[in-house]
């Protein structure tokens, strides 16, 4: 507050000119270049988006991580007079939709006032800012009128602050700050025009984003690692055994492999009544003392950070019991098939004309929007069900995506889209043993294998070997292999 | 004056005039009352609607026209032009697999004058063809000509799932063309029965050939339709030089490789994955898979098109690259339980509002199942041998809102696992556990974490009310269907 007051007046000072007040916010222009998941030795054609971005304290611009995914050139704009800095991206949490830039030049943030974030309540009026083309702000006001659970874009659900506020076009409409309050309150990140709802990355996010990030090392919004059905089911709760005095509870089914819920010896079947001092209802809600009744996974991603310990109250069997779970984050390369891979350049292997690669939804998503009946029905399969299917392994899916046509692959050019179990009797755990398994052919020739048909085909070792050049002169390869 | 001028050119081309005056009466128009099942609503009698398709004398006292125009027939009536009469027929064979059926009708008074069609062989390629029918309806004979554009191996659509030999015309076939007679020099050469669906073609129709039609008569001289069988298995093409030289074969392009012989198929125990083979029916198998048969490369399935059930096909194959040879003995395959078609009476069960079905084609259709879990058990059911732990895959497809099952949406699609700790295979050992006098009844669906759980008192209570709210018939159906 007093660095604020400080800069006030700084500005008035030097622009006595201006009446109006300093903004807190700066043009973000990110231009980001995503890997090509169909053809993963490239990336793809550039897009520059624009956005405005808050500055928070230390000067750091706060923006949302899907404007910064997969960010090639980042800049800063000054609002007014449109001078232009280089910047980066300091912490991006893609889950939570969160990304802090700033910029090595001081000298541009210098006077530009600093905002402090805070939540708000349900029925107050928040203002977004959006930015006229001459740098003057526009002030739209609109209540917030639910605080609820959302799916956000790449996986998983959080809070959301929804917004009605009647936006007008602009051109920088990636990323508004909403404020409350002289205060940020949250961060748009997704407007509908017909409906006139705004959807909020919201304070208590934000918050837990930056104060992750304050160390240096950002760890991320934990999880509990377990799934639960609601428990209004008369006959359920029967059949669990919870006693009639018992109004709340959900029923899990499910629990992650060596997550934080299961480590702390919850079992499927296990009736969760309450979270620390929080009880949890038939549907698995929480009375939080703002937003009122939202779900419980909210208390563990939000409200605490990763390493923290929480209480979990059960029944089994009806009898109450009490485990300690330490929260832990569940990291996309944590899964057997990555719900999104940002930043990284996809693993892949040319095998004389093969195109081997893991699978990872981000694959599957260069299918469309309707990816999940457009993409190789196996691998939706596989990606949808990983839990169930790969509790044993491997770590990874190693598919056939194509075929290149070369001498050495002649008559194979129409197997396409299965999983590669073996290579010369090796079983992939992932992409990265391939190298080992080419090591040691089997009479002179590489035996592949697959968990469908056709089955088992062979190459020539030799034959591999001589048409790696041509592979990569004829289909101008930059590279045959990437595995890091 | 004029008329006897008339007579004159009538006589001029009298044999082609008389033959077109037999062919008409040995034709008939088949009127079919059909009731088409719902499966959304399984127990009733479904909505009644109709159709017309032609038939044509197969023998002295015998029609045979397609299984599609006569399926799920309530009342099938015959009419011959220039015969004001309505006669009554039945269905003595019905063919789903090659949409081909044989009709009775018992009044004699319909085949006189009828002189059963001879059957030809293959036409060639660019002969010209007549297609005899009653196409959109119409009462009179409708004569069009086409010409013989191509012979190969194409899916029957009546039941999606079944190829066999179809040769293409170049004229239309439409709806009440079905079943009849396409004839070339006097001889039927094949049945006309589906025309292009797509909207890139025109004026191209479909026609089943001879050697189908043949198969058909064969197979239900023994007074019983055994359907086509199939190998029922899944091969790979030896074209790679590498793959050959790994198997130790030679440079000749000759052989495939097993890649999957499913513990249902004929072949299982007679052929592994791996096995390579050489020859089937001493006849040479080529590195692509196709086979030389009466002059024409033709695909391996082709092969088991000219079998019957009880039939042996020999193959030469080599085993970890030791010659063998193995017979087959050929028995109904497998698939045909799984993928029905809309002439089979929906199978149910119903529990509490619950209503249980089997996975099948029919089901697929009616339900447009978007659920990946029960896209992958209908899809992959048989190649990835599901039915190892199953019969049929058992899905809750429906619930009428009641009390007792008003928090239990989630269940809608599952696939139903066990109950009470019993696994369950097919729609019979549902019933029965749902027979169970027991005072919970657990079910469990495959993935699910939670139970579905009902408690016997309240099932019991809500049967009758159930029945009642949503006028269902009965509770189950799990005879019927497709043996």
């Amino acid at each position: 507050m007093k660095r604020n007051i400080f800069f006030a007046i700084a500005a008035l000072a030097t622009l006595s000119l201006h009446a109006e007040e300093k903004l807190s916010v700066v043009r973000v222009n990110i231009t980001s270049q995503p890997w090509d998941f169909l053809r993963p030795w490239g990336k793809k054609q550039p897009t520059t988006k624009r956005a405005i971005g808050a500055v928070l304290e230390g000067g750091k611009v706060l923006v949302t991580g899907d404007l910064a995914g997969n960010a090639a050139f980042v800049e800063f704009e000054a609002a007014e007079g449109g001078r232009k800095v280089p910047a980066t991206v300091e912490f991006v949490d893609y889950e939570a939709n969160l990304a802090l830039l700033k910029t090595d030049d001081a000298e541009f943030m210098k006077g530009i006032p600093q905002l402090a974030v805070a939540e708000s309540s349900l029925g107050d009026v928040l203002t977004v800012w959006q930015l006229e083309s001459n740098g003057r702000l526009l002030k739209t006001d609109g209540p917030l009128t639910t605080a609820e659970n959302f799916a956000y874009p790449v996986d998983g659900a959080f809070l959301i602050y929804r917004m009605t506020v009647q936006l007008q076009g602009r051109d920088s409409s990636f990323t508004l700050p909403v404020v409350h309050d002289g205060k940020l309150t949250g961060v748009l990140m997704a407007y509908d025009n017909a409906s006139n709802n705004a959807n909020l990355v919201p304070a208590p996010l934000i918050q837990h984003f930056l104060k992750d990030a304050a160390d240096g090392k950002y760890d991320g919004f934990p999880r509990a690692g377990y799934g639960m059905s609601a428990m209004r089911d008369p006959a359920l709760r029967r059949y669990a055994k919870v006693p009639a005095e018992v109004t709340g509870g959900v029923f899990i089914n499910n629990i992650a492999k060596d997550g934080p819920a299961a480590k702390a010896g919850m079992k499927k079947g296990d009736v969760l009544v309450g979270i620390d001092d929080l009880a949890v209802d038939q549907d698995g809600n929480f009375p939080h003392p703002k937003y009122g009744k939202i779900p419980a996974g909210h208390i563990f991603s939000t409200m605490h950070f990763v390493g923290d310990t929480v209480k979990l109250h059960i029944l089994r069997e009806g009898v109450a019991q009490t485990l300690d779970a330490t929260l832990a984050r569940r990291a996309p390369s944590d899964y057997v098939i990555d719900p999104y891979i940002m930043d990284k350049a996809p693993r892949f292997y040319v095998l004389g004309g093969l195109v081997l690669q893991e699978v990872s939804r981000q694959m599957l998503r260069e299918f469309g929007a309707d990816w999940l009946r457009r993409a190789p029905e196996r691998a939706v399969y596989m990606d949808r069900y990983q839990n169930e299917l790969f509790e044993d392994g491997p770590k990874k899916i190693v598919f056939l995506t194509r075929v290149l046509p070369t001498p050495a692959t002649v008559g194979y050019e129409e197997v396409t889209s299965i999983r590669v179990t073996k290579i010369n009797g090796v079983e992939l755990q992932s992409l990265t043993d391939v190298p080992a398994a080419l090591e040691k052919p089997m009479n002179g020739f590489h035996k592949v294998e697959f968990d469908e048909d056709p089955k088992t085909i062979y190459l020539d070792a030799a034959q591999v070997t001589a048409v790696e050049q041509q592979v990569q002169q004829q289909y101008r390869l930059p590279t045959l292999k990437r595995l890091e | 004056m004029k008329f006897s001028w008339l007579l004159i050119s009538a006589l001029a081309v009298s044999s082609a005039f008389a033959q077109q005056a037999e062919i008409r009466k040995s034709l008939a128009r088949i009127n079919n009352t059909a009731q088409e099942f719902n499966y959304r609503v399984p127990w009733l009698p479904g909505a009644i609607g109709g159709g017309s398709g032609t038939g044509w004398a197969v023998a002295k006292d015998r029609l045979m026209t397609n299984a599609h125009v006569v399926s799920n027939a309530r009342l099938l009536t015959v009419e011959k032009e220039g015969d004001p009469k309505k006669y009554v027929a039945t269905v003595e064979f019905i063919a789903h697999d090659c949409d081909l059926a044989m009709l009775k009708v018992e009044d004699k008074d319909f085949w006189k004058e009828v002189k059963p069609f001879p059957i030809g062989g293959v036409p060639e390629i660019e002969t010209t063809v007549s297609v005899y029918g009653y196409p959109i309806g119409g009462d009179r004979l409708s004569v069009t000509r086409g010409v013989v554009s191509r012979i190969d191996f194409r899916t029957y659509s009546h039941s999606v799932m079944d190829s066999h030999l179809c040769i293409q015309i170049d004229a239309a076939i439409n709806p009440g063309n079905s079943g009849g007679p396409v004839l070339q020099d006097g001889k039927v050469v094949g049945v006309a029965f589906q025309g292009f669906t797509g909207d890139v073609a025109q004026n191209v129709g479909y026609m089943i050939p001879t050697p189908v039609v043949r198969h058909f008569l064969k197979d239900v001289s023994d007074g019983k339709y055994d359907r086509y069988v199939d190998l029922s298995l899944t091969t790979f093409p030896l074209q790679n030089p590498a793959h050959r030289k790994a198997l130790g074969l030679p440079d000749d392009d000759r052989g495939v490789v097993v890649t999957e012989v499913g513990s249902a198929s004929v072949c299982y125990e007679h052929l592994m994955a791996g096995d390579v083979l050489l020859k089937i029916d001493n006849v040479d198998i080529a590195s692509d898979g196709l086979v030389q048969l009466e002059g024409e490369r033709v695909i391996l399935a082709e092969v088991a098109e000219r079998k019957y059930k009880g039939d042996v096909v020999k193959f030469d194959i080599l085993r970890g690259g030791k010659p063998m040879k193995q017979e087959v003995t050929f028995k109904v395959p497998f698939p045909y339980t799984h993928q029905a078609n809309s002439y089979v009476p929906p199978r149910y069960v119903m529990n509490a509002g619950l209503l249980f079905q089997p996975l099948n084609r029919n089901l697929m259709a009616a339900y447009q199942f978007q659920n990946p879990r029960v896209m992958y058990f209908f899809t992959h059911f048989v190649d990835d041998e599901l039915y190892k732990d199953r019969d049929e895959a058992i899905v809750l497809t429906a619930l009428l809102p009641d009390p007792i099952n008003t928090y239990l949406d989630e269940f809608r699609e599952g696939i139903v696992e066990s109950v009470n700790g019993k696994a369950i295979r097919n729609m019979k050992e549902l019933a029965d556990a749902f027979e169970q006098k027991t005072e919970q009844l657990v079910i469990e669906f495959e993935g699910l974490g939670r139970p579905l759980v009902l408690n016997a008192a309240d099932v019991e209570a809500a049967k009758e009310r159930i029945r009642k709210r949503y006028n269902v018939q009965r509770e189950a159906n799990i005879a019927e269907g497709i043996e």
